[in-house]
């Protein structure tokens, strides 16, 4: 037996185990992306980097054999420092987006290439289930919102970029028309938790707060100025949104709970009052009233709030939307009220005060002509389709099916399972440091069981290699080049069905990347 | 012969026939469908998979791992265009660029359209004194520049097909003797042509009946005058002649061995080549001048060396084993095979001798540690893939003095108790693969191989195994991976190779060079080779000496001699009166050490402590015109394209170093940049699992640190040296005499001139491919 000390913690293993299997046995885990249980010890992707104290070395674990004596730190500033380092290395030939360059220009950052997978494969209750997590308003927005994610689509430079608003508001047209009343489990919080928040506003953004605190288990009161809901949104044409689609969509966010008071026009008194009755007060009213006057710090434009919290001057007050800053763009208010619900949840369970954390999202920006192809392949031919009856009265059901398949599905299929995505957050990575000269070509290739592969997403960790040479496939897959051109891929360009004849489910679920991955996921 | 699947299926069956079917057969069966196609044709290839135990992904990844493989069908003639360190600093880039403006080929191409030549980049062809150096098919060009590479071609359609006569050389037997020409018969030697000298000697002896002993010896060291004839007159007189070219022979000969009359022809001959250099522009203009070997210069170059693993150097021939015997050699192992083993390597440990390859691990310990794991099966490596793009020793010492490298490498498989051995040497090294095998065949026609060596009850074989091009074989774990028949990636330490190596065996890996210096330690005792050398660093260390230097070669030095000695007195100085700016020491992996720091003794410690490492013993000397950028550029660039591509740092750490090198050298550098190399460079050496990728950094980390000012330089938008394309322009001064030479030597007609007056350059036009400066009788071309 040898003796190691791990993080000053001491354990008598057997000889031949690994740092890294001895850590896991003090229950110490240490990140790795190349290590493949009862593979060999091939050490590529240095991400399992320990610090040997003895020499000072920094050494993987994942290989390194305990030497009897031997005292390891797994996670001290160094080996923060080299995983860091060593992810930014990958990153920096990472050519691949983890979400969809129209989900990230969306200021409420839908899912939109799940919901127009969802709509193209039928599923139109899943797909407003996806919508409404991050727009309680879609049938009002898919009329009137400037669509900045349609800017982004990728297909906008072939043929046109995927009528996404118009998809939305056909999937929440479809759920208004059929369900009366809102489905959407509301959270069952214990009522000692449970707080009390004062909404001053009932635009897009004072709506959209109120539906995802509510939604979140809390007590929500709106006081509006007017003797109507929705603020701005009233003041749009009929023709462009009508009164009826506003108002069944408006019924059906406030649900059962969310009480709505008319006619408060929020003075300095009342506004004190208010942050003495309840646990917190959000400004959303547009900047109609002056606020200046209720006591917070003012802004050149509007209320001054701290960014990611939206926490005003004066304590337990938040400002969202307009309140701000003049915008008239609804969804970036819809945003702000779905963020700070977020926000408001955390400091009242938790006592902390902090934005809402970002998730690492690697981008390579643009498509190039050459590379439209690969992207097609995952879609259908057709240029984008303008709904036959006129855009008030929207999609037919197979004009959004197939408006929807020409989705190029920009989004990572592993984007939820990917481990330099989540290492790449938890060490707080640049995606773009080391990214330097041209990137690699994007490629797609399809197999006939459901399988695809994206070279350009590969970080070469080599375990497809080992379980193709394990499982002994005929082709499997194999090391190509040397150095940095070295690239995974089937001997004599075979077709992936030959490499993965009976591994295609290991290769995958191994995979520590989005380069093969179930088509269909 | 057509390929037709035919063909290829039959000749592969044939390759399987010979090589085996074992997966460890993989590489020599792919070198010889290679030899055999010139390329790898997919179809031998998946025939070998159906044929033998190798599997597709095994033999893809084999096949494109090394770089010798070609998957496409190369042109006739293959173009070898060196780009070593030597060679680099010379211009080996512009000779390349000129060549691929020769045959108009595209940025992708590498065939010309008519499918005659293919060109290539070498790393090293190993005549570093020649640079820049080209090799065409079997011929060797120096001296190539950017503005001669029609020349070059236009020669060597003019050999193509010459069948060169074969003088049969007379044996003068129990004749009086009348002398000796020695001829060299190193790859540089050969490389400039001895082959045909030793064929016109041969035959002017046979023609005119002189009784003189025509004898063939290995390198000299003095690589920067071959080819090399040495005669010794019948007053056993020496004489070199340097640079001696085939249509000279006749009268040298004649100089010694015929009346006097006719050394007035030798003087005659020699003016006219003199006046030919002045008027012909021709790439031949090699000049030919004799040389005293004792005295003057010549002992200088070898006067202050001391030659130990290069003993008795100029005076062997490789391959006659008497003679070697004669000289002491196999003593060593004669007293060995007498003693005990523990008392060897306690004999080895104590003399104080470390590996010659780089990292200077104890000999004598790493024996020891190899001794002592009990295993009936051991094997024991002699490394010969030496791949350092400037340095050539061990290939040398393998052509030059095989007996002694296989003496040391008996001596240490005695040590060990191997039982099996092998040398693994590169295969761009033709030259001393022959010469081993046929010294491994004299040897056990001499009973000093296979069984029971010399009545020792010692019994052992060597077998020569031809690494395919890998820059990282040389490390200990791939080049076994190698030999397994694997792609070379190194595998983390431990288990150290003494515990699990070959085949998971116990072996023992020793440098070709350490291993030419156990027959010394042995014979004249630990004591002799303590006493030379420095505190840390005992005995000498060859070194290949090149760049901007007026002596460049091979040299043994005692280790404590300092840099400045080397350049200075063996090395004659600098090249044309230049100002000595660095010198790169342990190529990829080594560094550039500053002049302010010559004083540096050559010893492990001193030059870890520099920055630099003694590496396996290049020595490139830059001058003044020398760009620091450019030369870590170079080698990282170098470095990115060998390393084995597995783990990240060295993989990708060394590709964005380059690229922050790349974007400095073409004027697009910030401040910031320096920070991030500095970073990168920090954590490549940190975090890399093997030594190439901990060393890569170097070449950058010591100009950091010793040139950061010209970095800086090039951050401000001027390259000081005007080394870097992308910051220069050449101009015209006024000093122009208006000859328009640089103009009909301008490939893209950027020359405007009216003869008689001042020429211009267009500068949009020009692609800075150097061809006008050089051309200039007057010096008005600069660049700035």
């Amino acid at each position: 037996m040898l003796k190691v000390k791990i993080n000053n913690r001491e354990i008598e293993v057997d000889e031949g185990t690994t740092i890294l299997e001895a850590a896991g046995k003090l229950g110490i885990t240490i990140p790795t992306m190349c290590h493949l249980e009862g593979g060999e010890k091939f050490a590529s992707c240095m991400i399992c980097l320990v610090k040997d104290m003895g020499n000072g070395r920094l050494v993987p674990s994942c290989s390194m054999p305990v030497i009897d004596g031997m005292d390891i730190v797994t996670d001290d500033a160094e080996c923060h420092e080299a995983r860091k380092a060593a992810l930014e290395l990958l990153l920096s030939e990472h050519v691949g987006d983890c979400e969809a360059p129209c989900q990230g220009l969306c200021p409420a950052h839908m899912d939109i290439p799940m919901m127009n997978r969802l709509i193209a494969s039928g599923d139109f209750d899943k797909a407003i289930e996806v919508i409404r997590r991050d727009i309680p308003i879609p049938a009002i927005l898919g009329r009137i919102c400037p669509a900045p994610c349609e800017a982004g689509c990728r297909r906008k430079e072939m043929d046109g970029s995927v009528s996404i608003c118009l998809l939305k508001g056909f999937a929440a047209d479809r759920q208004l028309a059929k369900e009366p009343k809102r489905a959407t489990a509301r959270i069952d919080l214990d009522p000692a938790k449970r707080k009390k928040v004062a909404i001053i506003g009932a635009g897009p953004a004072g709506l959209s707060a109120a539906y995802f605190i509510d939604l979140r288990g809390h007590s929500v009161d709106i006081f509006e100025k007017t003797l109507e809901t929705g603020g701005a949104m009233r003041g749009i044409s009929e023709e462009k949104l009508p009164r009826e689609v506003l108002d069944r969509e408006i019924e059906y966010l406030l649900g059962e709970n969310i009480r709505i008071n008319h006619g408060y026009d929020v003075n300095k008194r009342i506004f004190d009052q208010l942050r003495d009755d309840y646990d917190a007060v959000v400004v959303a009213n547009g900047g109609w009233q002056d606020t200046g006057a209720w006591g917070m710090k003012m802004g050149k434009s509007g209320v001054e709030v701290e960014p990611g919290t939206y926490l005003t001057s004066l304590e337990n007050v938040f400002a969202i939307g307009n309140a701000i800053r003049a915008s008239k763009v609804s969804v970036r208010s819809v945003a702000h009220g779905k963020e700070l619900a977020a926000v408001l949840d955390r400091y009242f369970l938790s006592g902390v005060l902090e934005r809402n954390e970002e998730r690492f999202n690697s981008k390579f920006g643009k498509l190039v002509e050459e590379e439209y192809d690969e992207y097609l392949k995952d879609s259908i031919p057709e240029p984008r389709i303008e709904p036959l009856e006129g855009k008030a009265a929207g999609f037919t059901v197979e004009e959004a099916i197939i408006e929807a398949k020409r989705c190029l599905r920009c989004d990572c299929r592993k984007a939820d399972n990917c481990l330099l995505r989540d290492l790449s957050g938890e060490y707080g990575a640049q995606q773009k440091r080391f990214s330097f000269g041209d990137r690699r070509m994007v490629t797609r290739k399809f197999g006939n069981q459901n399988i695809v592969f994206e070279e350009n997403k590969c970080i070469r960790c080599g375990k497809c290699v080992q379980i193709t040479k394990q499982e002994k496939e005929k082709f499997g897959f194999t090391f190509v080049g040397r150095g940095f051109d070295v690239k995974v891929g089937v001997p004599f360009d075979e077709k992936l069905d030959s490499a993965l004849r009976k591994t295609a489910i290991k290769v995958i679920r191994n995979c520590p990347v989005g380069a093969l991955a179930f088509a269909s996921e | 012969m057509e390929h037709n699947l035919e063909n290829i299926i039959a000749a592969t069956d044939e390759i399987i026939e010979r090589k085996g079917t074992d997966a460890g057969a993989v590489i020599p069966i792919l070198q010889a469908i290679q030899a055999r196609f010139n390329y790898l044709p997919e179809e031998a290839l998946r025939h070998v998979c159906e044929k033998s135990s190798i599997d597709p992904g095994n033999i893809v990844g084999v096949a494109s791992f090394y770089s010798q493989f070609r998957m496409e069908p190369a042109g006739r003639h293959m173009i070898k265009v060196c780009v070593g360190t030597a060679c680099h600093v010379k211009g080996a880039g512009l000779v390349y660029d000129s060549f691929k403006r020769f045959f108009g080929m595209g940025e992708n191409q590498v065939t010309d359209a008519t499918g005659t030549y293919t060109l290539e980049k070498v790393s090293c062809l190993g005549c570093c004194t020649l640079a820049p150096v080209v090799q065409i098919d079997d011929v060797t060009y120096g001296h190539v520049s950017s503005d001669k590479v029609d020349s070059v071609i236009k020669d060597f359609e003019s050999q193509v097909g010459k069948v060169a006569s074969k003088g049969r050389f007379r044996t003068p037997e129990g004749e009086e003797f009348q002398g000796e020409i020695r001829i060299g018969l190193g790859s540089c030697c050969v490389a400039s042509g001895s082959k045909e000298i030793q064929k016109e000697i041969e035959e002017t002896i046979s023609n005119t009946g002189i009784n003189v002993h025509l004898k063939n010896v290995g390198c000299v060291g003095m690589c920067h005058q071959v080819p090399l004839v040495e005669v010794i007159d019948g007053n056993r007189k020496s004489t070199v002649y340097a640079k001696v070219k085939a249509n000279e022979v006749n009268d040298i000969i004649s100089a010694h061995f015929k009346p006097k009359k006719l050394l007035d022809r030798l003087r005659t001959r020699a003016y006219n080549i003199l006046e030919k250099m002045q008027s012909d522009g021709s790439w031949e203009g090699v000049n030919r001048y004799s040389i005293d070997m004792r005295e003057g210069v010549v002992s200088e170059f070898l006067g202050r060396q001391m030659p130990i693993a290069t003993e008795h150097r100029g005076v062997l021939n490789p391959l006659d084993l008497e003679e070697y015997k004669n000289k002491g050699g196999f003593e060593a192992l004669r007293k060995v095979l007498e003693m005990e083993r523990s008392e060897v390597i306690r004999g080895i440990r104590e003399s104080g001798l470390r590996g010659r390859g780089g990292a200077g691990f104890l000999t004598g310990l790493k024996w020891e540690l190899t001794a002592k794991e009990n295993s009936p099966e051991k094997y024991f490596i002699c490394n010969g893939d030496e791949g350092d793009p400037g340095a050539f020793m061990d290939r040398m010492l393998l052509e030059s003095y095989p007996y002694r490298v296989i003496e040391g490498a008996l001596i240490a498989a005695y040590a060990v108790e191997a039982t099996a051995g092998f040398f693994y040497i590169r295969a761009e090294y033709p030259l001393a693969v022959t010469r081993i095998k046929q010294a491994l065949i004299n040897c056990e026609e001499h009973n000093l191989l296979g069984e029971n060596i010399l009545g020792s009850g010692f019994s052992f074989n060597i077998e020569v195994y031809e690494g395919a091009g890998a820059f990282v074989c040389g490390e200990e774990t791939a080049l076994m991976a190698s030999i397994e028949g694997r792609r070379g990636f190194p595998t983390i330490r431990p288990p150290f190779p003494a515990q699990k190596g070959l085949w998971g065996k116990p072996t023992l890996i020793n440098n070709t060079e350490t291993l030419a210096m156990v027959p010394y330690v042995i014979r004249h005792g630990k004591d002799k080779f303590l006493g030379i050398g420095s505190e840390n660093s005992k005995g000498t260390k060859v070194f290949s000496l090149a760049g901007k230097i007026n002596r460049g070669g091979l040299i043994e030095v005692p280790m404590e001699i300092t840099i400045r000695e080397i350049v200075e007195e063996i090395g004659g100085g600098l090249q044309n009166g230049k100002k000595f700016k660095a010198v790169q020491i342990g190529g990829p992996s080594g560094g550039c050490i500053p002049e302010s720091l010559a004083d540096t003794p050559i010893d492990y410690q001193s030059l870890q402590s520099v920055g630099a490492m003694m590496g396996s013993g290049g020595m490139v000397v830059l001058d003044e015109d020398d760009c620091m950028v450019d030369i870590a550029k170079y080698f990282l660039s170098f470095t990115q394209k060998e390393s084995c591509g597995k783990c990240t740092f060295c993989r990708v750490g060394t590709r964005r170093m380059l690229d922050i090198l790349e974007k400095i050298t073409s004027g697009n550098g910030k401040m910031e940049d320096l920070d991030e190399l500095e970073y990168l460079a920090g954590w490549t050496k940190k975090g890399s699992l093997c030594n190439l990728g901990r060393s890569a950094p170097n070449p950058i980390l010591t100009t950091l640190k010793y040139f950061r000012e010209e970095y800086e330089a090039h951050i401000a938008g001027r390259c000081p040296t005007g080394k870097c394309a992308a910051m220069i322009n050449y101009y015209v001064t006024d000093d122009c005499i208006g000859c328009t030479k640089c103009a009909q030597k301008c490939p893209v007609g950027a020359i405007k001139f009216e003869p008689h007056k001042k020429h211009e350059i267009d500068t949009a036009i020009c692609i800075k491919c150097d061809a006008c400066r050089p051309a200039c009788p007057v010096d008005s071309i600069i660049v700035k």
